[in-house]
């Protein structure tokens, strides 16, 4: 697993490093007061990650296995746990400013501690608490403005 | 030349930033203890809310700061009572404070680190004061090549000291130095690499880029962890701590407190690689019955002593040539950035309230710390059956908050969840984040240093080796990467032999 997880990287890398130094030959550059220019520096740092690269695909394996830390049958449970908290964030982080701060970070945090294997009713508590909680600490204690919600006739 | 130290202890015991400190060493004990959570993920998350309270910037410096003393203390706890270490630096503590707490010690093990986490922080606190400032009069003399040589020589020994696997530590710092490069060119307005988004022409902000890297990833990181499966916790009992067991471990405790102060003053080098270095080391020195990894109260003594030490250790490079010591600094040179203040060696006579603030605050803090942690530390151990579920909600509220408070609009917070898979997928394939931090951090110095280096010479390469200072600095970088590999080579031939 290690060879072909290094493998992967190194020709990510690569193609990272391609693309990096084809964008800095496409920058135009009308003058320079120095010699090196705005496009030196990436060129160097391009032609390092090609070198660093390609000793990542040739040297012989470490003892690491990969991806590190998941068991093999988990690994499809695993990668659905890891979408679902990226779209709980993604959702939270559309509704902070429409939903305003409450009811999204109640939302967001029921949903959390819910993929975290909570179960329902203390998730819910958790939510009600933490989002009361945490409001009163920001903006009573540490006046911080937050978004109140365009449902709520704010901003 | 340490007249920075008196207006210091004016600034640091004004009641704010008495108050600051205590707050800074009680969260930093807190987020040491939990598991997940280090130094480095607390600073990240609470760096935006203290830029945002209006705190001033030395304030703000010892809050974050206390936290990150603090952390390398809570690290223990859990280490001890869950063999589970707290943070990066508690990891070689497991290794004999576990086996203590099995053996029913846990409460002078509690008490013991905690003494040796005070001695080995005072004795750094005090090498950073005597060190300090003479290391920035000195550096007043570096000139663009010096700095661009020295930051070489930090990535390094960065690139050996940390991690198992220097090729993805060197992999990560080049990473680190081309999200730098994002935006808008300073010398000429260029645009790089910026995809036309106009939220890019600043440059990828450094608390988004912060927050996601360490507070998002690690919430997705904890989705595999089960740590409430492990062993169960050891009880506590009355924490602590005799003259005699004291006195029994004083010669581990100076030691690993001399090693972690050189450790943490290395650029790039942090608590991790000084808690494994002074363990290494006494298990050599004092391990004549081989009682080490079996409940030796010097083996939980040492790598305690040498992580405190290290995290003072490592303000040294950060304050007199802004160069950060490990990743945690990193971020608090961030910090400062955000104030507009940049750390380098006219930092003591240009802002001695800020350089003696924080110093003065080290030797409050810590003393706090060890009032805290001995009485407290039954208390600091119920966090530890804080549920994940209750935990990652936290994260996920400070992060938001934190970055919401800076940029107020969707694409920083969408730039962060970015940045946080990216940092998930770079730890899956095996990478430390420190690297990619202190790329960060340092990529702009570096280019800028370069760039002007070679505008004075109108393009001369040469004008990097050209000083003494110059040629010490390249030949450091070489050396510290070219000895280990000799070393470990003559070792294998004579083990063979």
């Amino acid at each position: 697993m290690t060879r072909l997880g290094d493998r992967l990287l190194g020709m990510i890398l690569l193609v990272l490093a391609a693309v990096y130094a084809a964008s800095t030959t496409q920058m135009e550059v009308p003058f320079s007061y120095d010699p090196l220019g705005p496009k030196g520096f990436p060129f160097v740092l391009a032609a390092l990650l090609v070198v660093l690269a390609v000793v990542l695909l040739l040297r012989p394996a470490l003892g690491e296995p990969w991806p590190r830390g998941v068991l093999l049958a988990k690994r499809g449970v695993l990668l659905a746990k890891v979408v679902a908290v990226l779209v709980v964030l993604t959702l939270y982080a559309l509704a902070f400013s429409s939903l305003g701060y409450l009811l999204s970070s109640a939302l967001a945090i029921f949903a959390l501690a819910w993929l975290f294997n909570a179960g329902s009713l203390k998730a819910l508590v958790c939510a009600v608490a933490m989002a009361l909680g945490s409001y009163a600490l920001f903006v009573y204690a540490l006046d911080i403005s937050l978004p109140v919600g365009q449902l709520f006739g704010g901003r | 030349m340490w007249d920075f130290l008196l207006q210091g202890f004016e600034v640091a015991l004004t009641p704010l930033n008495l108050g600051l400190a205590f707050i800074g060493a009680l969260l930093g004990t807190l987020f040491g203890a939990l598991p997940g959570i280090g130094p480095i993920n607390g600073i990240a998350i609470l760096m935006p809310l203290a830029y945002t309270l209006g705190l001033p910037a030395e304030s703000a410096l010892i809050l974050l700061a206390g936290i990150y003393t603090g952390a390398e203390y809570g690290g223990r706890i859990s280490s001890i009572l869950l063999n589970v270490p707290g943070d990066a630096g508690a990891v070689m503590t497991t290794l004999d404070g576990h086996p203590l707490a099995k053996k029913g010690l846990a409460g002078p093990a509690l008490g013991l680190s905690a003494v040796s986490s005070f001695i080995g922080a005072t004795i750094a606190i005090v090498g950073l004061t005597l060190f300090a400032p003479l290391l920035a009069a000195f550096a007043v003399n570096f000139g663009p090549a010096e700095y661009f040589a020295l930051m070489v020589f930090a990535f390094s020994s960065l690139s050996v000291m940390m991690g198992k696997d220097p090729i993805k530590t060197l992999i990560g710092a080049v990473l680190g130095v081309m999200l730098a490069t994002v935006g808008v060119d300073s010398g000429t307005g260029v645009m790089r690499f910026t995809g036309g988004m106009p939220e890019l022409y600043d440059g990828i902000d450094f608390v988004v880029l912060v927050i996601g890297m360490f507070a998002i990833s690690e919430i997705l990181l904890m989705l595999e962890h089960d740590l409430t499966k492990g062993g169960g916790m050891a009880p506590v009992g009355r924490v602590m701590v005799s003259m005699k067991e004291v006195m029994f471990c004083k010669g581990a405790i100076l030691r690993s407190s001399l090693i972690g102060f050189v450790i943490g003053v290395l650029p790039g080098t942090g608590a991790s690689v000084a808690g494994a270095v002074s363990y290494t080391t006494e298990k050599r020195i004092s391990d004549r019955e081989g009682t080490f990894g079996h409940g030796d109260m010097r083996g939980l003594a040492a790598p305690e002593a040498a992580n405190n030490a290290s995290a003072a250790g490592s303000f040294v490079p950060m304050l007199t040539l802004g160069i950060p010591g490990s990743g945690t600094t990193a971020i608090l040179l961030g910090a400062l950035m955000l104030y507009n203040i940049t750390p380098g060696p006219m930092l003591f006579t240009e802002q001695p309230r800020v350089a003696g603030g924080l110093i003065a605050s080290l030797y409050i803090g810590n003393v706090m710390l060890l009032l805290l942690n001995l009485p407290l530390a039954g208390l600091f151990a119920r966090v530890l059956t804080v549920p994940r579920w209750a935990l990652v909600p936290g994260i996920a509220l400070l992060a938001f908050v934190g970055v919401y408070q800076l940029h107020s609009d969707l694409m920083a917070i969408f730039l962060m969840l970015a940045i946080g898979v990216l940092g998930y997928v770079l730890r899956k394939f095996g990478f430390s984040l420190a690297p990619i931090v202190l790329g960060f951090v340092l990529g702009e110095l570096m280019e800028e240093n370069l760039r002007r280096a070679l505008a004075m010479s109108g393009g001369d390469v040469a004008v990097l080796f050209q000083s003494t200072l110059a040629i010490g600095l390249w030949c450091a970088a070489v050396a510290v990467v070219v000895v280990p590999l000799v070393v470990s080579g003559w070792k294998r031939r004579r083990a063979s032999a």
